[in-house]
C-alpha cells in the first residue's frame, strides 16, 4: 500500500506536467527542502516515531493548503483552509499520530477531515483510514485530493459525534477538532486494546488533549496530555 | 444664551462619547471577549488626550472662529459616532491569529484609529468650549455631569433594547448636543435644519441600526447555530449580558460526564451569554433520562446523603436543578444573578417543582443572598458555569469573581447545617491550577470555620475533565467514604483525596504528577505547608480574598518574559490570554499615547521640555493616574457590594463623574493657591477608602440593593467632588495661562490617563484594589507636593486662567 501510494504520487507529479517542467522541478525541490526542515524541527521537538516522520517527509503538505497559503505550508503553525477551519500545526499532527502508535493495516477513524492532511499521514503509514467531515465543501475537496494523490482514505460528509458505526470497531480514533465532551459513540466504537486521542474544549486558546485507552478487557483509562490548539469539532452539518 | 447652551452642548456630547465607551465594552464582550474592555477604555482615553494636546497646540484663534469650530466639532462627533460603529463592526479582526497573520495587525490598527475618532472629536468640542470661557470649571463640570448621565443612559437602555440598537444612543445624544450648540449661535437657519435633521436620523438609527454585531466564530453560539436543525428560541438583553437560547438536536452539555455512561443524553437547549456557553436546560420529555444526571461529577455529594435543603449557586440553566430533583431533594434554592437565565430555566419541570414548593428561585448575587438569609443548607453546590475552552484559555483571568474567594468559601461553610456539605466542581486544566486553588481555598476556609475537622472534612474527586471538591465541616465518616468510592468507581472517577488516604490512588484518569493529592496533603498539613506548596508551584495558586478577587488568574507576571522567550509549543500550556491582552494593551497604550500625545507637544512646543514646565507635567500626570486608579479601585470593590461589575461600573462612573462635575463647577469659585489643601484632603480620603471600604462592603452586603447603591454613591460623593477640582485649579495655578504650559498639562494628563487604565488593572490583579486606592492617594500626594513648588521656587506666579 505504501509503495503503491508513493508510485501514485510519482504518477500524479508526472501527469500534472503540463506546466513548464523546469519551474515545477525547482519548486518541487524547494518544497521538499522546506518539508525536510519542517520534519527535522518536529523531530528535534521530541517526536520519535519513524513511521510518522517518514510519512511527513514524503507528503506534499503544500497540496493540502489553499494556493494563497502554499508559501507558508511548511511552517510549524496552523493555516486557514476556509470555512473558518484550519490545517493543524505540523508538530501537533506528528504528536497525535505518534500517540496513536499507528501501524500498517490498522483501522482508524478520523473525526474532522479538514483538508485531509492528518488522514493522509495515517494513510501514508499504511493504515486503513475512515474520515468524517462536517463541512460538505471541505469533505468534497478532501475526497478529490485523496483521489488525486491516490491515498487510501475512505471519507464522507457527516456528523462526527456519531462516529462511523458501519465501519466500527476501530483500532484507533483520532479527533482533530475540539469537542465539548467525549462522545460516548466514539468510546463505544473503539476496539478493546484501542486508543483514542481527542482534544476537549473550545478553540480559543488551549485545550486538553486527552488519550482514552480501552484495555483488552474493555476497561477505559484516560490521560491528560499536552494542551493544544485546534479548530472546533462542529456537530451537525453547516 | 451661550452661557447655558455651550455647557449643555458639552454635557450632551460627553454623554454621547461616554455612553459609547460603555457600549463598546458590551459590544467587545460579545464580539470578542471581556478583556477587550480595557482596549475600549484605553482608546477612549487616547482620543481625549490627543484632542486636548492638539487644541493646546493650535495657533491662537479668535473667539468667533473657535465658536464655529466648536459647532463643527460637535457635528463631526455625531458623524463619527455613526461612522465608527458602522465600519468597526465590519472589520473582521481575529485576535487569535495576530501571531501568524500580519493582516490582523492592519485590521487592529484600523480598529484603533476608528475607535479613537469619536472620542477625539468629542474631546475637541469640550476643549474648544474651554477656550471660549473665562470659567473653565463650568465646562469641565458640564462634561463630567454629561458623562455621568451618558453612563446611566447606556446601562439603563440595555434593559430595554439590544446592544445593537442601543449603539445608536450615543449619536442621538451627541446630535442633541449639536442642536443645542447650534441654537446657541446667532440665527443660522441652515445649521439648525441640518442639526435637527441629524437628530431625526440618529433617532431612526436607534430603531433601524445600520450595523450588525457578529459574534466571534470561536465562541459557542455560532458553532451551535450552525447545527442542521438549530433554532434560536430566545434572545434577551440586559446590562448583565446578551442571553440567547438555541435548540439543536446535536447540542450536548455534559461537563465531565462519565465515560462509562451508556444511556441517552437528554435533549437540551443551549444557553449563551455574550455568545459563550453559560449552561443548558433540558426539555420536559427527556425527564425519563434522569439517570443521566447521576453520571455527572456534580452528583457526587448525592452519593452519600439525600440532602433536604440544597442551595445552587449560579444555576447556569436547569442542569443542577434537575440533578437535585433526580436525587429526591425536597427543597432547592437556586440563586441566579441574571434574570434572563432564570427565565430560560423556567421549564415545565422546574415550574412544576416551583409550584410544589420544591424549588425557589432567587434573582440576586449569591454573596449578598447568602449573607442575608437566615436559612441553613444541607448542600451548597457550585457547578462549572462556563465551557471548558473559556476556562482553559484563561479568558476569565481578568474577571472579578467573588464566588471563589476565601471569604466566600467561609461564608458558604457557615451556612451549612450540622452534616452539611459544600461541593465545588471546576474544569481541570493541564497542568492543574484552578482545581489546586479551589483545594487550598476550601481547606483554608474549613480551617477558619472548623479547625478541628480539617483532616476529616475534605474529599477531592476527578473525572476525565473536572475536579469536584467536597468540604464537610462535621467531617466525613468511614461509611461515607465507602459510599463515595462505591459510587465513583463504576463511573471511572478517581478519588484524589479523602480522609485516611495514604498515597495517590489514581486509577482511571492519569495525571503526569499526583498534584491534586499533594495540594490536598499540603493544605491539610497546615497554613505553612499550604503556603509553601503554593509558593513552590509553577502557577500562582495561592487562595485569594475579596481584596484581590481574581481566582482565575494564575500566571505569574514575572514569568511572562521567560514565557515569550520559549518556543510557542512550550508556552502554550501556560498562556493566560486575559493577562497577555492586558500587558499588550499597556505596551500598546504607552506607545500610542507617547506617539500621539507627547510627541506632538515635543515637536510643536520645542524639542525639549522646558524646565519651568517640569512641575506642570508631573502634576497633571500624577492626577491623571490617580483619578483612573481611584475609579478602577472603587469599581472593583463595589462589584462585591452591588453584585456585578456592570452595576458597579454604572454606580461608580455616574457618582464619580457627576460629583466630579459638581466639583469642577465649584472650582471657579475657589482660589487656586489653595490647590494643595484639596490634594491633602484627597490623600486622606483615598487612604481611608483603601483601609475601610472593603469592611464597609462586607457590612452592607445583607442590605437591599437600593440601600447598597445609595450608600455606595454617598461613600464616593465627597472624594469624587474633590477629584473634580485639581485639574481646573491646577491649570490656573501652574500654567499661568501660558499656551506651552497648557499643552504640556493636557499631554501629561492624557498620557497618564491612557497608561493608567491597563496599569491600574494590572496593579489590582497583582496586588489588590486596596493598594490601588493607595496608589491614587500617592498620586494626589505627589501632585500636592508639586502644586506648592511654583510658589516656593517662584518660577511661575499664580495667574487666573486663561
Amino acid at each position: 500500500m505504501q509503495l503503491a501510494s508513493r508510485l501514485s504520487l510519482l504518477v500524479v507529479v508526472i501527469c500534472a506536467g503540463v506546466a513548464p517542467l523546469r519551474g515545477q522541478d525547482r519548486s518541487a525541490a524547494a518544497y521538499n527542502e522546506r518539508r525536510q526542515a519542517m520534519v527535522d524541527l518536529i523531530e528535534r521537538r521530541g517526536v520519535r516515531d519513524s513511521a510518522t516522520l517518514s510519512a511527513m517527509r514524503v507528503l506534499p503538505r503544500h497540496e493540502f493548503v489553499p494556493a494563497s497559503q502554499r508559501s507558508r505550508a511548511y511552517g510549524d503553525y496552523p493555516l486557514p483552509i476556509g470555512h473558518g477551519q484550519t490545517i493543524s500545526q505540523p508538530y501537533i499532527v506528528a504528536y497525535m499520530t505518534e500517540i496513536l502508535q499507528p501501524k500498517p493495516g490498522m483501522k482508524l477513524l478520523e473525526i474532522g477531515t479538514g483538508s485531509g492532511y492528518q488522514a493522509a499521514v495515517l494513510a501514508q503509514i499504511g493504515c486503513e483510514v475512515y474520515s468524517v467531515e462536517i463541512f460538505e465543501a471541505l469533505a468534497t475537496s478532501a475526497r478529490q485530493r485523496f483521489d488525486r494523490l491516490a491515498l487510501a482514505v475512505t471519507s464522507r460528509h457527516g456528523d462526527g459525534h456519531h462516529g462511523w458505526s458501519d465501519a466500527a470497531p476501530f483500532d484507533a480514533v483520532i479527533v482533530t477538532a475540539a469537542a465539548g465532551y467525549i462522545p460516548p459513540a466514539l468510546v463505544a466504537q473503539l476496539k478493546p486494546g484501542g486508543r483514542m486521542v481527542i482534544p476537549v474544549g473550545s478553540v480559543y486558546g488551549v485545550q486538553n488533549l486527552i488519550l482514552v485507552e480501552k484495555d483488552p478487557d474493555g476497561n477505559i483509562r484516560t490521560r491528560n496530555l499536552l494542551p493544544v490548539r485546534f479548530v472546533p469539532m462542529l456537530s451537525g452539518i453547516r | 444664551m451661550q452661557r447655558v447652551t455651550r455647557p449643555l452642548a458639552v454635557a450632551l456630547i460627553s454623554a454621547g462619547t461616554l455612553s459609547f465607551e460603555i457600549l463598546l465594552v458590551r459590544v467587545f464582550a460579545i464580539e470578542y471577549f471581556y478583556h477587550f474592555a480595557y482596549m475600549a477604555i484605553g482608546v477612549a482615553m487616547l482620543g481625549l488626550g490627543v484632542s486636548g494636546a492638539a487644541v493646546a497646540l493650535m495657533p491662537s484663534i479668535s473667539r468667533s472662529t473657535a465658536g464655529r469650530w466648536f459647532t463643527v466639532a460637535c457635528g463631526l462627533t455625531v458623524v463619527a459616532l455613526v461612522v465608527t460603529p458602522t465600519l468597526v463592526l465590519r472589520i473582521s479582526l481575529d485576535p487569535t491569529q495576530l501571531i501568524w497573520d500580519p493582516i490582523q495587525w492592519l485590521r487592529l490598527g484600523a480598529l484603533y484609529l476608528l475607535l479613537a475618532l469619536p472620542f477625539g472629536l468629542g474631546a475637541l468640542a469640550t476643549t474648544l468650549a474651554l477656550t471660549l470661557t473665562t470659567r473653565p470649571g463650568r465646562i469641565y463640570g458640564a462634561g463630567f455631569l454629561g458623562s455621568g448621565v451618558g453612563v446611566a443612559g447606556a446601562v439603563g437602555s440595555l434593559w430595554i433594547l439590544s446592544p445593537e440598537h442601543v449603539l445608536a444612543l450615543p449619536a442621538l445624544l451627541a446630535s442633541a448636543g449639536l442642536l443645542v450648540a447650534v441654537l446657541g449661535t446667532r440665527d443660522n437657519t441652515k445649521a439648525r435644519i441640518l442639526a435637527s435633521g441629524m437628530v431625526a436620523v440618529t433617532a431612526v438609527l436607534l430603531a433601524l441600526p445600520p450595523w450588525h454585531i457578529t459574534v466571534s466564530p470561536y465562541k459557542g453560539l455560532p458553532q451551535v447555530e450552525a447545527y442542521p436543525d438549530a433554532r434560536r428560541t430566545a434572545d434577551m438583553s440586559s446590562p448583565l449580558g446578551w442571553t440567547v437560547a438555541v435548540e439543536a438536536s446535536a447540542f450536548r452539555h455534559a461537563p465531565g460526564l462519565s465515560l462509562a455512561y451508556q444511556g441517552q443524553l437528554p435533549r437540551q437547549t443551549a444557553i449563551f451569554v455574550d455568545g459563550s456557553i453559560a449552561g443548558a436546560t433540558a426539555s420536559s420529555e427527556s425527564a425519563a433520562e434522569s439517570e443521566f444526571y447521576d453520571w455527572l461529577p456534580t452528583a457526587l455529594p448525592y452519593s452519600i446523603a439525600q440532602p433536604g435543603q440544597v442551595l445552587i449557586v449560579g444555576s447556569s440553566g436547569d442542569t443542577e436543578i434537575r440533578n437535585a430533583l433526580a436525587h429526591g431533594v425536597s427543597r432547592i434554592t437556586a440563586v441566579e444573578l441574571n434574570p434572563d437565565i432564570m427565565r430560560l430555566a423556567l421549564t415545565e419541570e422546574s415550574l412544576r417543582a416551583e409550584n410544589d414548593g420544591q424549588l425557589e428561585w432567587i434573582v440576586a448575587d449569591a454573596r449578598s443572598y447568602i449573607t442575608r438569609t437566615r436559612r441553613s443548607f444541607d448542600l451548597i453546590s457550585l457547578a462549572p458555569a462556563a465551557g471548558f475552552g473559556i476556562v482553559a484559555a484563561g479568558v476569565h483571568g481578568l474577571s472579578e469573581d467573588f464566588l471563589h474567594t476565601t471569604d466566600a468559601y467561609t461564608t458558604y461553610l457557615e451556612r451549612l447545617t450540622g452534616q452539611g456539605m459544600l461541593a465545588i466542581t471546576r474544569w481541570i486544566r493541564t497542568p492543574p491550577r484552578e482545581s489546586i486553588r479551589v483545594i487550598l481555598t476550601a481547606v483554608e476556609a474549613l480551617r477558619q470555620v472548623r479547625p478541628e475537622n480539617v483532616t476529616t472534612g475534605l474529599v477531592v474527586a476527578r473525572s476525565w475533565g473536572t475536579v469536584t471538591v467536597l468540604v464537610k465541616p462535621a467531617g466525613f465518616t468511614e461509611q461515607e467514604i465507602t459510599q463515595l468510592r462505591e459510587w465513583a468507581t463504576p463511573r471511572l472517577f478517581d478519588l484524589d483525596w479523602f480522609p485516611g488516604i495514604r498515597e495517590p490512588g489514581t486509577v482511571f484518569n492519569q495525571l503526569d504528577e499526583p498534584t491534586l493529592f499533594r495540594a490536598a496533603q499540603a493544605a491539610i498539613g497546615g497554613v505553612d505547608s499550604s503556603a509553601r506548596f503554593a509558593a513552590g508551584y509553577s502557577f500562582n495558586v495561592k487562595p485569594v480574598g475579596d481584596a484581590q478577587p481574581y481566582p482565575h488568574h494564575f500566571l505569574r507576571l514575572g514569568s511572562l518574559p521567560n514565557l515569550f522567550g520559549e518556543d510557542r509549543g512550550s508556552w502554550l500550556p501556560f498562556a493566560e490570554w486575559g493577562l497577555i491582552a492586558l500587558v499588550a494593551t499597556l505596551v500598546q497604550s504607552t506607545l500610542l499615547a507617547g506617539l500621539f500625545i507627547l510627541m506632538p507637544v515635543v515637536l510643536f512646543r520645542g524639542a525639549l521640555l522646558q524646565r519651568r514646565w517640569f512641575t506642570s507635567v508631573g502634576y497633571f500626570g500624577a492626577i491623571g493616574l490617580a483619578y483612573m486608579a481611584a475609579e478602577i479601585a472603587a469599581i472593583q470593590q463595589l462589584s462585591l457590594l452591588l453584585g456585578h461589575p456592570v452595576y458597579a461600573v454604572a454606580v461608580v462612573l455616574v457618582a464619580v463623574r457627576v460629583f466630579s462635575g459638581v466639583g469642577s463647577t465649584l472650582s471657579d469659585r475657589l482660589n487656586s493657591v489653595n490647590t494643595w489643601l484639596i490634594g491633602i484632603a484627597l490623600v486622606v480620603l483615598l487612604a481611608v477608602l483603601g483601609l475601610a471600604l472593603l469592611p464597609v462592603v462586607h457590612l452592607l452586603q445583607p442590605t437591599p440593593m437600593a440601600v447598597r447603591a445609595g450608600v455606595a454613591t454617598l461613600l464616593l460623593a465627597p472624594v469624587a467632588l474633590l477629584m473634580g477640582l485639581p485639574f481646573p485649579m491646577g491649570l490656573r495655578l501652574l500654567t499661568a495661562g501660558h499656551r506651552t504650559g497648557i499643552a504640556w498639562a493636557w499631554a501629561a494628563n492624557g498620557f497618564a490617563s491612557v497608561v493608567a487604565v491597563p496599569l491600574a488593572a494590572l496593579i489590582a490583579l497583582e496586588i489588590g484594589s486596596p493598594a490601588l486606592f493607595f496608589v491614587a492617594a500617592g498620586g494626589y500626594g505627589v501632585a500636592t507636593l508639586l502644586s506648592t513648588l511654583p510658589a516656593l521656587a517662584g518660577t511661575a506666579e499664580p495667574r487666573e486662567y486663561p
